[in-house]
């Protein structure tokens, strides 16, 4: 997909990109559309909706004091918390699978179908049977993370590993090399680009798991943070926690492909 | 007929196997915690028979569709417009990727607690979810189109009609199309968050019903056939996403 053009967003990525010579002069109307959505917003909310709806001009005031409230940052911690762990065990274990699915065509034929039917499926349908298996927890929330977001390294990984070329394999057979030493120092490092592209797609989606398992699980969080206080009519207080969310969102993506333009320069997906 | 069986081997094998996998595991483990194959083709036979099960689907359908075709809608043309506009598409772009990588699911609460549990809201989250993969990847095709060939066309006196027929059109529309991919499956999610968080209806209400009774044929069934739509959903997607891509260079 769009790996590329992320970096658009991203004012720190402006070194890097010389094909992009509207980057300069785009400043103004970015700025100009910002302060017109913001205008639109702000006007449509105070002319239509009670008092309690969040609009620009509380929100803003309202950071300052939820960004150093307790509750909101152990709340963020702990779903911060949750994602990262969730994101390694869906690192660990879908590069496993996915290496074995990309170079055994016994193990694809087997599985191909399965990681392709989990991965179509919504996501959440899984909460009310993890909510089953697991019970109002946490263990709950991490498997929902886990789940959400393994497919998706899989299947980048296991795209990565079968378009290792086929040369390289050869070289390193005829040079008597063992199949796990091929493995770890061919395949994996050739489907890292994949496995990077896979993992920024997972990471959306555990983060989305994360603030659907708070929500129906109901357990402490961001996303129990944004449901119990519009619930309780601080819309403005919940809006800072949807912010953050936007922040992390983008985050991630920026992070993902600053490391691919930074560790790994040798790859071009070409321009997609 | 022999080559094509022979050729579909492997699926019909992965499949039959994976079936005795969900048998065994269902069967060697407590019933509260997981169902066999067998017993969740039945309870399924019994949603299905007993009429439920039909009405909460349409009640799904009807959410999703609305909802994913008022994405379309207001997606496709939103983009073609800033493909054209250029000085829009420069100022909107990173608000657009910024709303496209933000977990809509957060919003639920909102619009939850200003629109109350009708259907409306629903497809408003419906929507939310769909739009911006349309319009980001519509942007998207906005952005590769050469500025060349505006300028030939211009030069050549091209009529604007021509030029959005001619030019614009069969530039984006594989990106559209990509983005109708993906807008198919995040929609999906979206129905399906609606009816869990908003008003409890369709295939959604299912699944809860199901795990509040402590019913795990229940939830397995209806997993099952959510599971099947999404698949189904995926591959028309992709076929839709491959039909246009044809003309993509």
């Amino acid at each position: 997909m769009s790996g590329q053009s992320i970096g658009l967003a991203a004012p720190a990525a402006g070194r890097r990109r010389p094909k992009l010579p509207l980057a300069a002069g785009s400043f103004v109307p970015r700025l100009l559309c910002g302060l017109v959505i913001l205008g639109l917003w702000e006007g449509v909310v105070r002319g239509w909706a009670p008092a309690y709806v969040a609009k620009p001009s509380t929100v803003a005031l309202a950071i300052p004091h939820v960004i150093v409230d307790p509750k909101f940052l152990a709340a963020t911690g702990n779903t911060l918390l949750a994602v990262a762990e969730g994101l390694a065990i869906a690192l660990v274990l879908g590069t496993c699978l996915g290496l074995l699915m990309g170079r055994s065509v016994a193990v694809e034929r087997f599985v191909r179908h399965y990681v392709n039917g989990f991965y179509a499926m919504p996501m959440i349908v899984v909460l009310p049977l993890f909510s089953l298996w697991f019970g109002y927890s946490s263990a709950a929330r991490l498997a929902t993370v886990v789940f959400a977001a393994v497919f998706s390294i899989i299947m980048n990984v296991a795209d990565g590993a079968r378009s290792v070329p086929r040369e390289y394999l050869e070289v390193a057979s005829s040079f008597r090399s063992s199949r796990l030493r091929m493995l770890y120092e061919i395949v994996l490092p050739a489907a890292t680009p994949y496995l990077l592209a896979g993992f920024r797609l997972a990471a959306g989606r555990a983060l989305i798991g994360a603030v659907v398992a708070e929500f129906f699980l109901a357990i402490g969080g961001l996303g129990y943070f944004i449901l119990f206080n519009s619930r309780t009519y601080h819309h403005n207080e919940a809006f800072v926690g949807v912010l953050l969310l936007a922040a992390f969102g983008v985050g991630f993506e920026l992070v993902v492909v600053w490391a691919t333009r930074h560790f790994l320069p040798w790859y071009r997906r070409e321009e997609k | 007929m022999q080559q094509t069986l022979r050729r579909n081997a492997p699926f019909w094998i992965s499949l039959a196997a994976g079936i005795a996998l969900w048998e065994i595991a269902g069967r060697s483990t407590s019933a509260a915690f997981m169902v066999p194959f067998s017993e969740t083709m039945l309870r399924l036979w019994q949603l299905v028979t007993g009429g439920q099960f039909v009405a909460q689907f349409l009640d799904s359908a009807k959410l999703f569709l609305t909802g994913f075709f008022i994405a379309l809608i207001v997606g496709a043309p939103l983009g073609l417009l800033l493909a054209r506009v250029r000085w829009l598409r420069v100022g909107i772009e990173p608000y657009i990727m910024t709303l496209y990588a933000t977990p809509m699911v957060a919003l639920i609460p909102f619009i939850l607690s200003l629109m109350g549990f009708g259907f409306v809201p629903k497809v408003l989250v419906v929507f939310l979810f769909a739009v911006f993969p349309v319009l980001y990847n519509t942007v998207e095709g906005a952005r590769s189109i050469k500025p060349e060939l505006i300028e030939v066309a211009r030069s050549f006196r091209s009529t604007e009609w021509a030029l959005w027929r001619d030019v614009m059109l069969p530039y984006t529309l594989p990106y559209t199309m990509t983005g109708v991919r993906q807008a198919i499956g995040r929609a999906l999610v979206g129905m399906v968050a609606a009816e869990f968080f908003l008003s409890s209806t369709g295939l959604g209400q299912l699944i809860m019903g199901a795990s509040q009774n402590f019913d795990t044929g229940g939830v397995f069934a209806s997993i099952f056939v959510i599971a099947i739509i999404g698949v189904a959903l995926m591959r028309l997607g992709l076929v839709i996403e491959q039909h246009f891509a044809r003309w993509r260079q």
